[in-house]
């Protein structure tokens, strides 16, 4: 790890103040990702703003016809969350599906998406749901939110407040991870909301991204029979030691029926 | 009696609240500093300048070295313990694991170019950072299977090839023949898949120079600290009464900790140079690189049997990779326990095996966790599976056609090695009714016809255990004696501390050896300590390793003390006024036969130290040390058998069940016997569906640096194990207890692997290559469908 100066504020605009003040700041939020990028000496920063002290970045709450996540919600509390688990519970099976035990405790929502891991469960989330991320000075559609490898639409110091669900009629989750890390080879939220159907992957290319032929065979029939014959091309697909290409156009197949399923059985 | 009982390990205590003292822990009244080093981002590189100016310049730095310091200094190189060249016959080129690179070329990714030693661990990675090395890539090879191909790149060009040597073994012409005669011959290709042992404590190691004594110390995470002392003569030239090696509480070792390595020694010099104890901790990234690999064969085989499905002959020609370097214990495997023990648990008349070891870019590889036998288990088991499954004779029936019968033992195998003792049928009517067998088959019949995909694997061998003896070592090309040693002390207030050549780092020494000193000694087993891990406090010793402990260590403290017993006797019959044959010692007391007469053997210990009423020849004290050198190695055998769930979507392999009967002979803690055995079977579980050392084959980088990617078996991996127990004596130890530390990683990989062709064949699959991963099993089956069509 190289040096860095530690700053805790505790409000947001006391962070956002710290963040616009130095050259080479990061906002810290669990540090599930940040810190073993440091700890590998890959990624520094001058200034690492930890946002865990600003109270009014983390809890649920559900609105009309949706879920607010607050940014430093960690990934357990989405899990225990009576509200999520009465609208979404597939929001809350993905949650339980991140990391073990450790990382669901001190991960945040907020810190996922920002991250961008291009095998985050988070952004599938959020993409098939449907989602709204509220930051400090706008609201960002999940559809225009996800960019591209670790990247997101977020402007340089930015801070991600909160995250709206729309409660959706149905919506279903399905995960396979990989042997090592267990982060998705390949994952799939699946959800139908008044006869429209959003259908996310994540683990699969550089970022998240819907599947439209899916998505229109589930809006006439969401059943997982709809999507047989549908063949996802391995063009653009990551290959690594888990999983090449084909096995994972295979993989999508595969989990996108199974989160259909998963729906279906809510 | 103490032996037998499952009695709870007596070092959890400090373990399970967090009071170990391991390498890290040590404090000295000096300042440690710390060392960083400068490895090889390239599988084969010139190394053409290194520039360490600036390095030297920053906060901190106390020094920086290299392999021109190296050679300046006139230090040598980790010799081998085990080394290729000293084979009888064999024409073999060694290139050693060098410490540090001393010759301008690095040919593995990871190998160490230099050394900052600073102030603090930052300090010194932040200067190891600021050296410039500059580098001429040269062309690398990782790949074992084509490493003698004609347009490989040569590892050590000097040599001409990248062949370390040939090593034949066997009845060459007897299994042509066999072969040629055979009903049904079955041919496969099986590759044993580069793993490491990923130990939970990472290599650390701490080095200190006493200038006003003119004295060394090593703390080090190792299994052997007298052989670690040893090495450092060939290293470092220090004579061995200058060294003190410490190895104190270690986190694990499985083989891999057995070595003299290049971080262990380059502490030590810089401890030296800079006039101050230097320490490194290895990074869990640095060691999954840097820890010595293991397994990598490439083997083809053949298998032929006659028309009932007993196994006439079988033929394998194996590439075992050495990495870039020969290790040091490396032809141990090649050279002793591969080749031996390729009969397992069968009475096969002609067995022939050509071994080609072969230099590669890559990490060195060397013993662990069964070391040749995990390799010869999975060669044999799958010809067996596959020929059962052609010729369509029920798998586990085959197997029990072929098995050693009982009225052969001791037994010889094709391979020239004697099993002392076994019963091999036994062991497979006990699994057969563990398992429920003809229930399982009727469940995976059933289970195919409404298309799930569940598969039963069986594997049965033994293991050669318990290094030595020591000539036989020697002949089989060990150049360290294969013995260990035990003292007992008797205080003279009737405690006892035992000191042992072993080490224990998991194996729970200080309970089963405290168990067989207790027995003996007739006292309590709280009146007992261990001291192991020394070298300033125990005499000599060889380590522990090979599932050897047991019958050499263990056995060296039985006879020690055996002899303080008949030392005590002769003192409490001269101070009871009887022989020392009339008397019996249990409970702490010495009581004459047939009397109530009684002495505590604390009193006697008292008067043995400090009483002069003594026979007159009798010695002062009352302390014994035993070198045990075995009569023979141990065999211990085992029968496993599994089931596995393919998904039929994914190709993801959840394993359902899990049972293993071993004869280890006599056991002293059934307990300490079960986590043994769990243990080695989690680890064959990660070399049959995940573990992989995996390189870029084009480029020769590393690709599974990290947890993130190298995949080790998690809880949720792991089924309940159904273990059950035959036991037949060993004849080369006075207890008859065998070795029992291996069986699992022995067996488990080629019983899993079996299970997962027999759930597939009926698709078509006829092998997949270790590990069976989702994505390769999935590509086998696509490739099934392809050929089918």
């Amino acid at each position: 790890m190289y040096p860095f100066t530690y700053h805790r504020p505790a409000s947001l605009d006391d962070a956002k103040a710290r963040l616009s003040a130095s050259e080479d700041g990061r906002p810290l939020a669990g540090g599930m990702s940040l810190l073993p990028t440091m700890r590998f000496r890959l990624t520094s920063c001058a200034d690492l703003v930890d946002l865990n002290g600003i109270e009014a970045l983390a809890g649920i709450e559900r609105g009309d016809g949706h879920v607010r996540i607050g940014a430093m919600t960690r990934h357990a509390a989405v899990v225990e969350s009576p509200e999520v688990g009465e609208a979404i519970p597939a929001l809350a099976a993905l949650a339980g599906s991140i990391g073990d035990v450790q990382v669901r405790n001190r991960g945040t929502i907020g810190g996922s998406i920002c991250f961008a891991d291009p095998a985050a469960d988070y952004p599938a989330g959020l993409l098939g749901l449907g989602a709204t991320v509220n930051t400090d000075r706008r609201a960002i559609a999940a559809d225009d939110f996800f960019t591209g490898l670790y990247e997101t639409a977020l402007e340089d110091g930015e801070i991600v407040v909160s995250v709206d669900f729309p409660v959706p009629a149905r919506a279903g989750w399905a995960k396979f991870g990989n042997q090592a890390s267990r982060f998705a080879v390949v994952a799939v939220m699946v959800s139908l909301s008044g006869g429209s159907v959003r259908l996310a992957v994540t683990g699969a290319r550089s970022h998240v991204f819907r599947v439209p032929e899916m998505e229109q065979a589930l809006a006439g029939d969401f059943s997982a029979e709809a999507m047989d014959g549908i063949a996802v091309s391995s063009e653009g697909l990551n290959e690594d030691l888990h999983a090449d290409k084909d096995y994972r156009a295979h993989l999508i197949g595969v989990m996108a029926k199974r989160a259909v399923r998963d729906a279906l059985a809510q | 009696m103490y032996v037998g009982q499952a009695i709870r390990r007596r070092e959890d205590e400090r373990f399970l609240r967090g009071r170990g003292r391991f390498v890290e822990d040590i404090t000295l009244d000096q300042p440690i500093a710390h060392a960083a080093f400068v490895r090889s981002p390239h599988a084969h590189a010139a190394v053409t300048h290194v520039d360490t100016a600036q390095a030297a310049a920053m906060p901190g730095v106390l020094a920086v070295l290299t392999g021109a310091d190296w050679t300046a200094a006139g230090h040598g190189e980790a010799e081998g313990v085990w080394p290729v060249k000293d084979m009888s016959g064999a024409d073999s080129r060694t290139a050693y694991r060098p410490l540090i690179c001393v010759d301008g070329v690095v040919r593995c990714v990871g190998e160490i170019v230099a050394m900052v030693v600073a102030e603090d661990r930052h300090q010194a990675l932040d200067a190891a950072e600021a050296i410039e090395v500059a580098y001429e890539e040269k062309p690398a090879n990782t790949i074992t299977a084509g490493a003698l191909d004609p347009d490989i790149p040569l590892v050590h060009p000097a040599f001409g090839t990248n062949e370390v040597m040939v090593t034949e073994h066997g009845l060459k012409e007897e299994t042509e023949a066999a072969l040629a005669n055979a009903h049904h011959v079955t041919e496969v290709v099986v590759p044993t898949n580069r793993v490491t042992a990923a130990s939970m404590e990472p290599r650390a190691y701490l080095g200190h120079y006493d200038r006003v004594n003119d004295r060394y110390t090593v703390w080090t995470t190792n299994q052997a600290p007298h052989i670690v002392r040893r090495y450092f003569t060939k290293s470092l030239h220090i004579p061995e009464h200058k060294l003190r090696v410490i190895a104190p509480d270690v986190g694990g070792g499985f083989g891999m900790k057995l070595y003299h390595y290049p971080e262990e020694g380059l502490v030590l010099w810089g401890a030296i140079v800079c006039d101050r104890p230097v320490r490194w901790v290895g990074t869990r990234s640095e060691c999954l690189l840097g820890d010595t690999h293991a397994r990598d064969h490439h083997t083809v085989g053949r298998m032929g049997f006659d028309e009932n499905g007993k196994i006439l002959g079988v033929k394998f020609e194996t590439l075992a990779a050495f990495g870039a370097y020969e290790s040091q214990w490396q032809a141990s495997i090649t050279n002793a326990y591969h080749f031996t023990m390729l009969s397992l648990a069968y009475d096969i008349p002609a067995i022939h095996t050509q071994v080609r070891a072969v230099y590669t870019n890559a990490t060195p590889v060397d013993a662990y966790r069964g070391a040749g036998r995990p390799e010869a288990v999975y060669q044999v088991e799958r010809m067996i599976e596959n020929g059962a499954q052609e010729m369509g004779i029920d798998p586990l029936e085959l197997r029990a056609r072929n098995l050693i019968p009982p009225e052969k033992f001791p037994y010889q195998t094709a391979l020239g090695i004697t099993y002392d003792s076994g019963d091999p049928p036994v062991l497979m009517g006990k699994i057969k009714a563990l398992a429920d067998y003809d229930a399982l088959r009727a469940e995976q019949a059933r289970l195919r016809a409404e298309g799930q995909w569940m598969g039963i694997g069986i594997s049965a061998f033994f293991d050669m255990a318990g290094a030595g003896p020591v000539k036989m070592m020697n002949d089989l090309g060990a150049k360290v004696g294969c013995y260990d040693v035990a003292s007992v002390r008797v205080h003279p207030d009737g405690r006892i501390t035992v000191f042992a050549g072993s080490h224990s780092h998991g194996q729970g020494h200080e309970t089963t050896w405290s168990q067989i000193a207790a027995d003996r000694l007739g006292c309590d087993i709280d009146h007992i300590d261990l001291v192991e891990g020394d070298t300033d406090r125990v005499p000599m010793g060889i380590g522990t390793w090979g599932s050897r402990s047991l019958s050499t260590a263990g056995m060296a403290v039985y006879t020690a003390a055996d002899r303080v017993v008949a030392k005590a006797k002769r003192m409490a019959a001269h101070m009871m006024e009887c022989a020392p044959e009339d008397l019996d010692l249990a409970d702490g007391e010495f009581t004459v036969k047939g009397t109530d007469r009684k002495l505590s053997f604390a009193a006697v210990a008292n008067a043995s130290y400090h009483s002069g009423d003594r026979p007159s020849d009798l010695e002062i004290g009352l302390e014994e040390t035993s070198f045990f050198d075995p009569a023979d190695c141990t065999y211990p055998s085992a029968i496993h058998l599994c089931v596995v769930l393919v998904d039929p979507e994914t190709c993801a392999v959840t394993l359902r069940n899990y049972w293993a009967v071993d004869d280890v002979g006599t056991v002293i803690n059934p307990m300490v016997l079960h986590g043994q055995v769990h243990g080695g079977l989690v680890q064959g579980i990660g070399q049959a569906l995940m573990e992989e050392c995996a390189y870029d084959a084009e480029s020769g980088q590393y690709l599974s640096g990290t947890f993130m990617d190298y995949a080790i078996p998690h809880a949720e991996d792991v089924p309940s194990f159904g273990l059950d127990a035959h036991f037949t004596r060993a004849l080369g130890n006075p207890l008859g207890a065998k070795g029992a530390g291996e069986s699992g990683t022995i067996g488990a990989p080629a019983c899993i692997c079996n299970g997962v062709i027999d759930a597939l064949w009926h698709l078509g699959v006829r092998q997949i290559t270790q590990p069976m991963t989702p994505k390769k099993i999935w590509r086998a089956i696509e490739d099934a469908k392809r050929t089918q069509h």
